[in-house]
């Protein structure tokens, strides 16, 4: 083709195979570190939103805190609620920065851009968990400091290892739903915002994100056996507070179980990406707005 | 009398135009679901919360005021904050803003007529949290402490001031660009917090206790506890007997409405001069 071009236009520069200088693993790890860059980046120039974002999860926090004071708690729940309400910063962001993310992409007329991209989808969805997480793991930080200082929150002698392998598995279970939403939302229009809006009081009730998870008895190992933020806050929760945090399974099968999310929902993310986006382009709806 | 039919009309025809916006997007049953889940979800949250201290001596007619005013607290969710929702989306997701502005309907009436859907929504979300407490959850009171005249009186002079607030507030979303959206999320935050609908406001820090007395939500929720439940918050306002309470929710309610009507159109001036009225950010 190049050589074709070539002879139609002479005394142009000779022409070079031209094709993706990178493929397979090098290419998906270059997506995985392009996506999160835009992502950091973007939200380094918004400041506002880093306030809001840093800032508004935990004061809803601070009001559910406040109620254990004045039903005159233990001091032990207020540091559940601190936990709980930390861990918003995350599920908001999996359910808005990831979940969402494809719609807001359609809304702004990006999203065809994606798809005619030569990288995996896989990649970008997880370069975009990537970039969310680091991005919300300083936000949350606020909430921490807000509990040291603001409320005087005091937690158990604890193990960093073992907190920040809970943690881990937490989050990758987590971010790997978060992938699997966004490729089921990928191919609503309104739907997808106003179910995100929906989703999260709701998963805050389930996932027991300000009071210990056994209140709910059945209901909450139902939750626990369908929300990776249910284990995983009663889990951080198990490590940090200890008894106190009046665990509903064993910590060892906790992390297990969030392991099995982390590959449950990283491969449901892969396998509804590639059918989602089929049946999105057959209905002709990948470029579709305002709907 | 023309003039005041004219503009029943237009507000029918905005309300019924919010209607479409809001709802047809899904069919009846969803849209239920969607409109109860995130109310609903809170109150059992603060159930859960209390269930799991209730052991610990924490009165249930504390936790009972509690309960009620957050299911009320709806009206702030969803009117206040929802009016200005309704400008941002009008602007940057439907880019249908600068036709309202063209049409004879006119802003103001516009959005008073899409807060009629707002309050209907929100009124079923308060009915049902309440129903909800009531026979599953057990957050009852005694009928006969109920205090009727006082009790409608603070909460219609609570609903205005959800109305002018949120047209206030509405008003700076027409100046704010995206910002917008920190600015409405942060409002329904900092009211859940600043008003006291889940605590008593003694537990706040000094200053912000003065904003909280400034704003006629708090006195409305205060109100609520006192003339519905039979039971106020404990502490600090403790020292004001129910008059006083009554006369702070209508003065707060006064004074907001002044400044709404005068903060209204003095932002929208500003965002026709700025140009903001069809400024879209892809946000």
């Amino acid at each position: 083709m190049s050589q074709a071009l070539g002879t139609i236009a002479p005394g142009a520069a000779p022409a070079v195979p031209r094709g993706p200088r990178n493929r397979g693993v090098r290419l998906f790890v270059q997506t995985l570190l392009a996506r999160p860059y835009v992502r950091v980046v973007g939200s380094l120039r918004e400041p506002t939103w880093m306030i809001s974002d840093a800032l508004f999860p935990n004061l809803g926090m601070c009001a559910f805190v406040l109620l254990y004071r004045a039903l005159k708690a233990p001091a032990s729940y207020e540091a559940l609620a601190l936990i709980g309400g930390v861990l918003t910063t995350y599920w908001i962001n999996v359910l808005w920065g990831m979940g969402a993310q494809l719609y807001w992409e359609k809304q702004q007329g990006q999203l065809q851009l994606y798809f005619a991209a030569p990288c995996s989808r896989l990649a970008i969805l997880t370069g975009m968990a990537l970039g969310g997480l680091v991005a919300t793991v300083l936000r949350s930080l606020v909430g921490v400091a807000i509990g040291i200082w603001v409320f005087h929150i005091q937690v158990a002698p604890f193990s960093p290892w073992v907190l920040a392998g809970v943690f881990v598995l937490t989050m990758v279970a987590l971010y790997a739903l978060g992938m699997t939403l966004s490729s089921l939302f990928l191919l609503y229009g309104r739907e997808a915002w106003h179910t995100a809006n929906a989703l999260q009081e709701p998963v805050y009730f389930l996932s027991g994100l300000y009071f210990p998870i056994r209140t709910l008895g059945t209901l909450g190992m139902v939750a626990a056996g369908i929300l990776p933020l249910t284990l995983g806050t009663d889990a951080l929760r198990q490590v940090l507070l200890g008894a106190s945090a009046h665990g509903l399974l064993p910590l060892g099968l906790e992390c297990l179980a969030l392991g099995g999310f982390a590959v449950l929902f990283l491969w449901l993310a892969s396998v509804s990406m590639r059918y989602l986006e089929s049946l999105s382009k057959r209905e002709g709806r990948l470029t579709q707005r305002w709907q | 009398m023309t003039g005041l039919r004219t503009a029943a009309r237009r507000a029918r025809t905005a309300a019924w135009l919010g209607w479409q916006v809001e709802g047809n997007w899904a069919d009846p049953v969803l849209f239920a679901i969607y409109v109860l889940a995130r109310p609903l979800a809170t109150a059992l949250i603060l159930a859960a919360m209390y269930g799991a201290v209730r052991s610990h001596g924490a009165p249930p007619e504390v936790f009972a005021g509690f309960f009620v005013t957050n299911a009320f607290h709806a009206y702030v969710n969803m009117v206040l904050v929802g009016m200005g929702w309704a400008v941002f989306d009008e602007r940057e997701q439907y880019e249908t803003l600068k036709y309202v502005y063209a049409s004879p309907v006119g802003m103001f009436t516009y959005l008073a007529g899409r807060s009629v859907v707002k309050y209907a929504l929100a009124t079923i979300s308060v009915i049902a949290t309440l129903l909800v407490g009531w026979f599953a959850l057990g957050v009852r009171w005694d009928w006969a402490h109920v205090q009727w005249l006082p009790l409608l009186a603070a909460t219609a002079a609570g609903l205005a001031s959800t109305l002018f607030l949120g047209l206030l507030l509405a008003g700076w979303s027409l100046v704010l660009t995206r910002t917008a959206m920190v600015v409405l999320e942060g409002t329904t935050l900092g009211s859940y917090l600043l008003c006291g609908v889940i605590f008593p406001i003694d537990l706040l820090p000094e200053p912000l206790r003065w904003v909280s007395l400034a704003l006629p939500f708090t006195w409305w929720y205060e109100a609520l506890r006192r003339f519905l439940t039979g039971h106020g918050t404990l502490g600090l306002m403790q020292r004001f007997p129910d008059r006083e309470v009554l006369l702070w929710v209508g003065v707060t309610t006064i004074a907001f409405a002044l400044l709404a009507r005068w903060g209204y159109f003095a932002f929208e001036r500003q965002a026709r001069r700025l140009g903001r009225l069809d400024q879209t950010t892809l946000f």
